[in-house]
């Protein structure tokens, strides 16, 4: 680890963290299903999931489906160009990671949902109601609320999943998600009159 | 319009499903106890080759005394030497050089400046080191061991075992603890004639074991038999700290609690804020609440299942307090009755240190010389400015610590490993760390003098 440490930067690391591990995180077996098969003594053999690993995959499934058409609908209907462009990387970024969570899923046999939940499909629709400052400001109030979530929701999954593959996505997923949190904190601040100062923690990605 | 949707959007927004409910809440055991005990020792030995994998990463972490200087009992000499491993090819004077952003751009902060993961994250709980075990299981019989993880620091980064007790009310007599651990089995021979009956009272309470999470009768639970539990003394010993650790009660969900290092008790009569982050108000509200926090995490649902202890406050809680506030920092010949440094006492470069400390430093802004070194307030140091939180360690994920109370600096030799949660080994790794995180540009003298002055409080 010390040598690795040294001779790698730190993306190299960090991917290398975030991949690298061969087995599930460390556990605590009180949780597990009571047939859970070991790969070797004390650790879960992969290609099994436990409920929290299904909760998650459908929770993160509806929602990059919905950040998705959230980002669709602002990158249209948004008067600000940062926050188009903000809507855009939403798209890219929610779609590259739809990708990649129903590759985790594949093997698990867990079928990933297409569709946003019930209330971000409300949510749209009451953004579809809105436009000029008004979207910008529901559209980036939402997208607070719904990244505060979804960083909760992987850090959740961090501690309480089993899934060597889930483990993977959900931690390099949180690292990413974290960047989008700060900067809906930053848009927000710039875009809304008399709007929030200083609402990003620390500093901004 | 606009407001009409607002509202609109107010009250639909009530109506989305909450995050699951063991984000915050403890589940129930689903694995019978035996396979959980199975499972968790064959993995112990991996568990414990990770943490102490990434310790190495982190740290030098060698047996290096500094030459002359011992723990206020003499029992242990106190490391010197700064540990943290700087990243290759990195110098502390040029990354002292560097703004905050170029930092975290870069990625160059020290690992071992960022948060340390407890031994076993996702499950936590209290971990005691080797002395403590041995100790109680001798004399009570009572077992602290737990079969998932064991504590790993080694044993020069700790405090002297035990450590030296010095009453408030007995100064003539210097340590009281007759180098022994106090525990149910002595406490009354070692205190009788020293102690109040409200302060003998009080000191019993903290002797007796109650259950806790991970020491109970229940299936959920990390030790062998059924249990009766953990006293306050078991991380407390002799009312200073045997660098017991465990996670934070104040955090949810598990991945995002940071580790906390065992505080020592002395010095508790001048503080009035107690706890890293509650902000308790008095030590009574800390010992009748620890028991929801370090005992069960901050979970009463859990403790409900396990077996609550609701000590009384008027007569239990108040003579707990009573004990606990006699406890005296060790003596320090060197400091005058304000915490300076008597000029004829003092060498230079302590002098020196001192200097720096009131100074360039910037210590004294919140380690307050005539409030025992701590300014009853919490500060957030901002580290994030640093880094890029959202990363994990060992299962832990690195987010901002946000603010945290001041500690004391009085006796500060007698209590590593540093911060809140134990990641800076001795006294120069927290000069360094300062030295970065307040942007001081402090020089190699102006260190090595502050970490001479620390030595004497």
């Amino acid at each position: 680890m010390r040598t690795i440490a040294k001779t790698l930067g730190r993306a190299a690391l960090l991917s290398l963290l975030c991949t690298g591990a061969a087995h599930a995180q460390f556990g605590n077996p009180g949780g597990m299903l009571p047939d859970t098969a070991e790969a070797r003594p004390g650790l879960p053999a992969p290609g099994q999931a436990n409920v929290q690993d299904r909760l998650f995959i459908k929770l993160l499934g509806m929602g990059n489906a919905g950040e998705m058409e959230a980002g669709r609908l602002a990158d249209a209907r948004a008067s600000n160009q940062a926050v188009k462009a903000f809507a855009r990387k939403m798209v890219e970024d929610h779609g590259a990671a739809a990708r990649k969570l129903s590759a985790a899923a594949r093997p698990l046999d867990v079928v990933v949902p297409l569709e946003p939940d019930p209330d971000q499909k409300a949510a749209r629709a009451r953004l579809e109601a809105l436009e000029g400052q008004a979207f910008d400001v529901a559209y980036l109030d939402a997208q607070l609320v719904d990244h505060q979530k979804a960083v909760t929701l992987l850090e959740w999954v961090i501690s309480n999943g089993q899934d060597a593959g889930i483990q993977a996505f959900a931690k390099e997923t949180l690292f990413q998600v974290q960047g989008h949190l700060l900067h809906v904190q930053a848009l927000r601040a710039d875009v809304m009159p008399n709007g929030p100062e200083g609402a990003t923690v620390g500093q901004k990605r | 319009m606009p407001l009409a949707a607002l509202a609109c959007s107010f009250v639909m927004s009530a109506q989305a499903d909450p995050l699951p409910a063991d984000a915050t809440y403890r589940s129930l055991p689903t694995m019978p106890f035996s396979d959980v005990k199975r499972m968790d020792e064959a993995a112990k030995p991996m568990v414990l080759q990770r943490q102490r994998d990434l310790l190495n990463a982190r740290y030098d972490l060698s047996n290096r005394p500094i030459p002359g200087v011992m723990m206020s009992g003499g029992r242990r000499a106190v490391q010197g030497g700064v540990r943290v491993k700087l990243p290759s090819g990195m110098t502390w004077e040029k990354l002292a050089g560097m703004t905050p952003e170029e930092v975290r751009e870069r990625g160059l902060l020290p690992e071992g400046f960022k948060p340390l993961p407890h031994v076993k994250q996702v499950t936590g709980g209290q971990v005691f080191p080797e002395n403590q075990i041995d100790v109680i299981a001798r004399m009570e019989q009572r077992d602290l061991r737990r079969f998932d993880v064991d504590f790993d620091l080694p044993d020069h980064f700790t405090p002297e075992f035990p450590a030296p007790i010095f009453l408030t009310t007995r100064p003539e007599l210097g340590d009281v603890s007759r180098g022994q651990v106090l525990t149910i089995r002595n406490f009354y021979e070692i205190m009788n004639g020293l102690l109040t009956p409200v302060q003998m009272e009080g000191l019993r309470l903290l002797l007796t074991p109650f259950p806790q999470e991970e020491f109970n009768q229940t299936e959920d639970r990390k030790v062998a038999q059924q249990s009766l539990g953990v006293s306050c003394l078991d991380c407390h010993t002799n009312f200073h700290s045997n660098a017991a650790f465990h996670l934070t009660p104040d955090l949810r969900p598990q991945s995002v609690r940071f580790r906390l290092d065992t505080t020592s008790l002395r010095g508790m009569f001048n503080q009035q804020i107690h706890g890293s982050k509650r902000s308790l108000r008095s030590v009574e509200d800390f010992s009748e609440f620890e028991q929801r926090t370090a005992y069960f995490n901050g979970d009463h649902v859990s403790a409900t299942r396990k077996g609550p202890n609701l000590p009384d406050r008027t007569n239990q809680v108040a003579m707990m307090a009573q004990m606990q506030n006699i406890i005296n920092f060790p003596p320090a010949p060197k400091l005058d009755w304000r915490g300076r440094l008597i000029a004829t006492k003092a060498t230079a470069q302590e002098l020196a240190g001192e200097k720096v400390f009131f100074g360039k430093g910037q210590c004294a802004q919140c380690h307050v010389a005539q409030t025992s070194f701590l300014d009853n307030n919490m500060h957030d140091l901002q580290l994030e400015r640093f880094y890029r939180p959202g990363e994990t360690r060992n299962d832990l994920v690195l987010q901002p610590d946000g603010p945290i109370k001041t500690f004391t600096l009085r006796g500060i030799k007698d209590s590593p490993p540093y911060l809140h949660d134990g990641r800076l080994p001795t006294l120069a790794d927290t000069v360094e760390f300062f030295n970065l995180v307040l942007g001081l540009k402090l020089s190699a003298q102006e260190k090595d003098a502050l970490v001479a002055y620390l030595l004497v409080l």
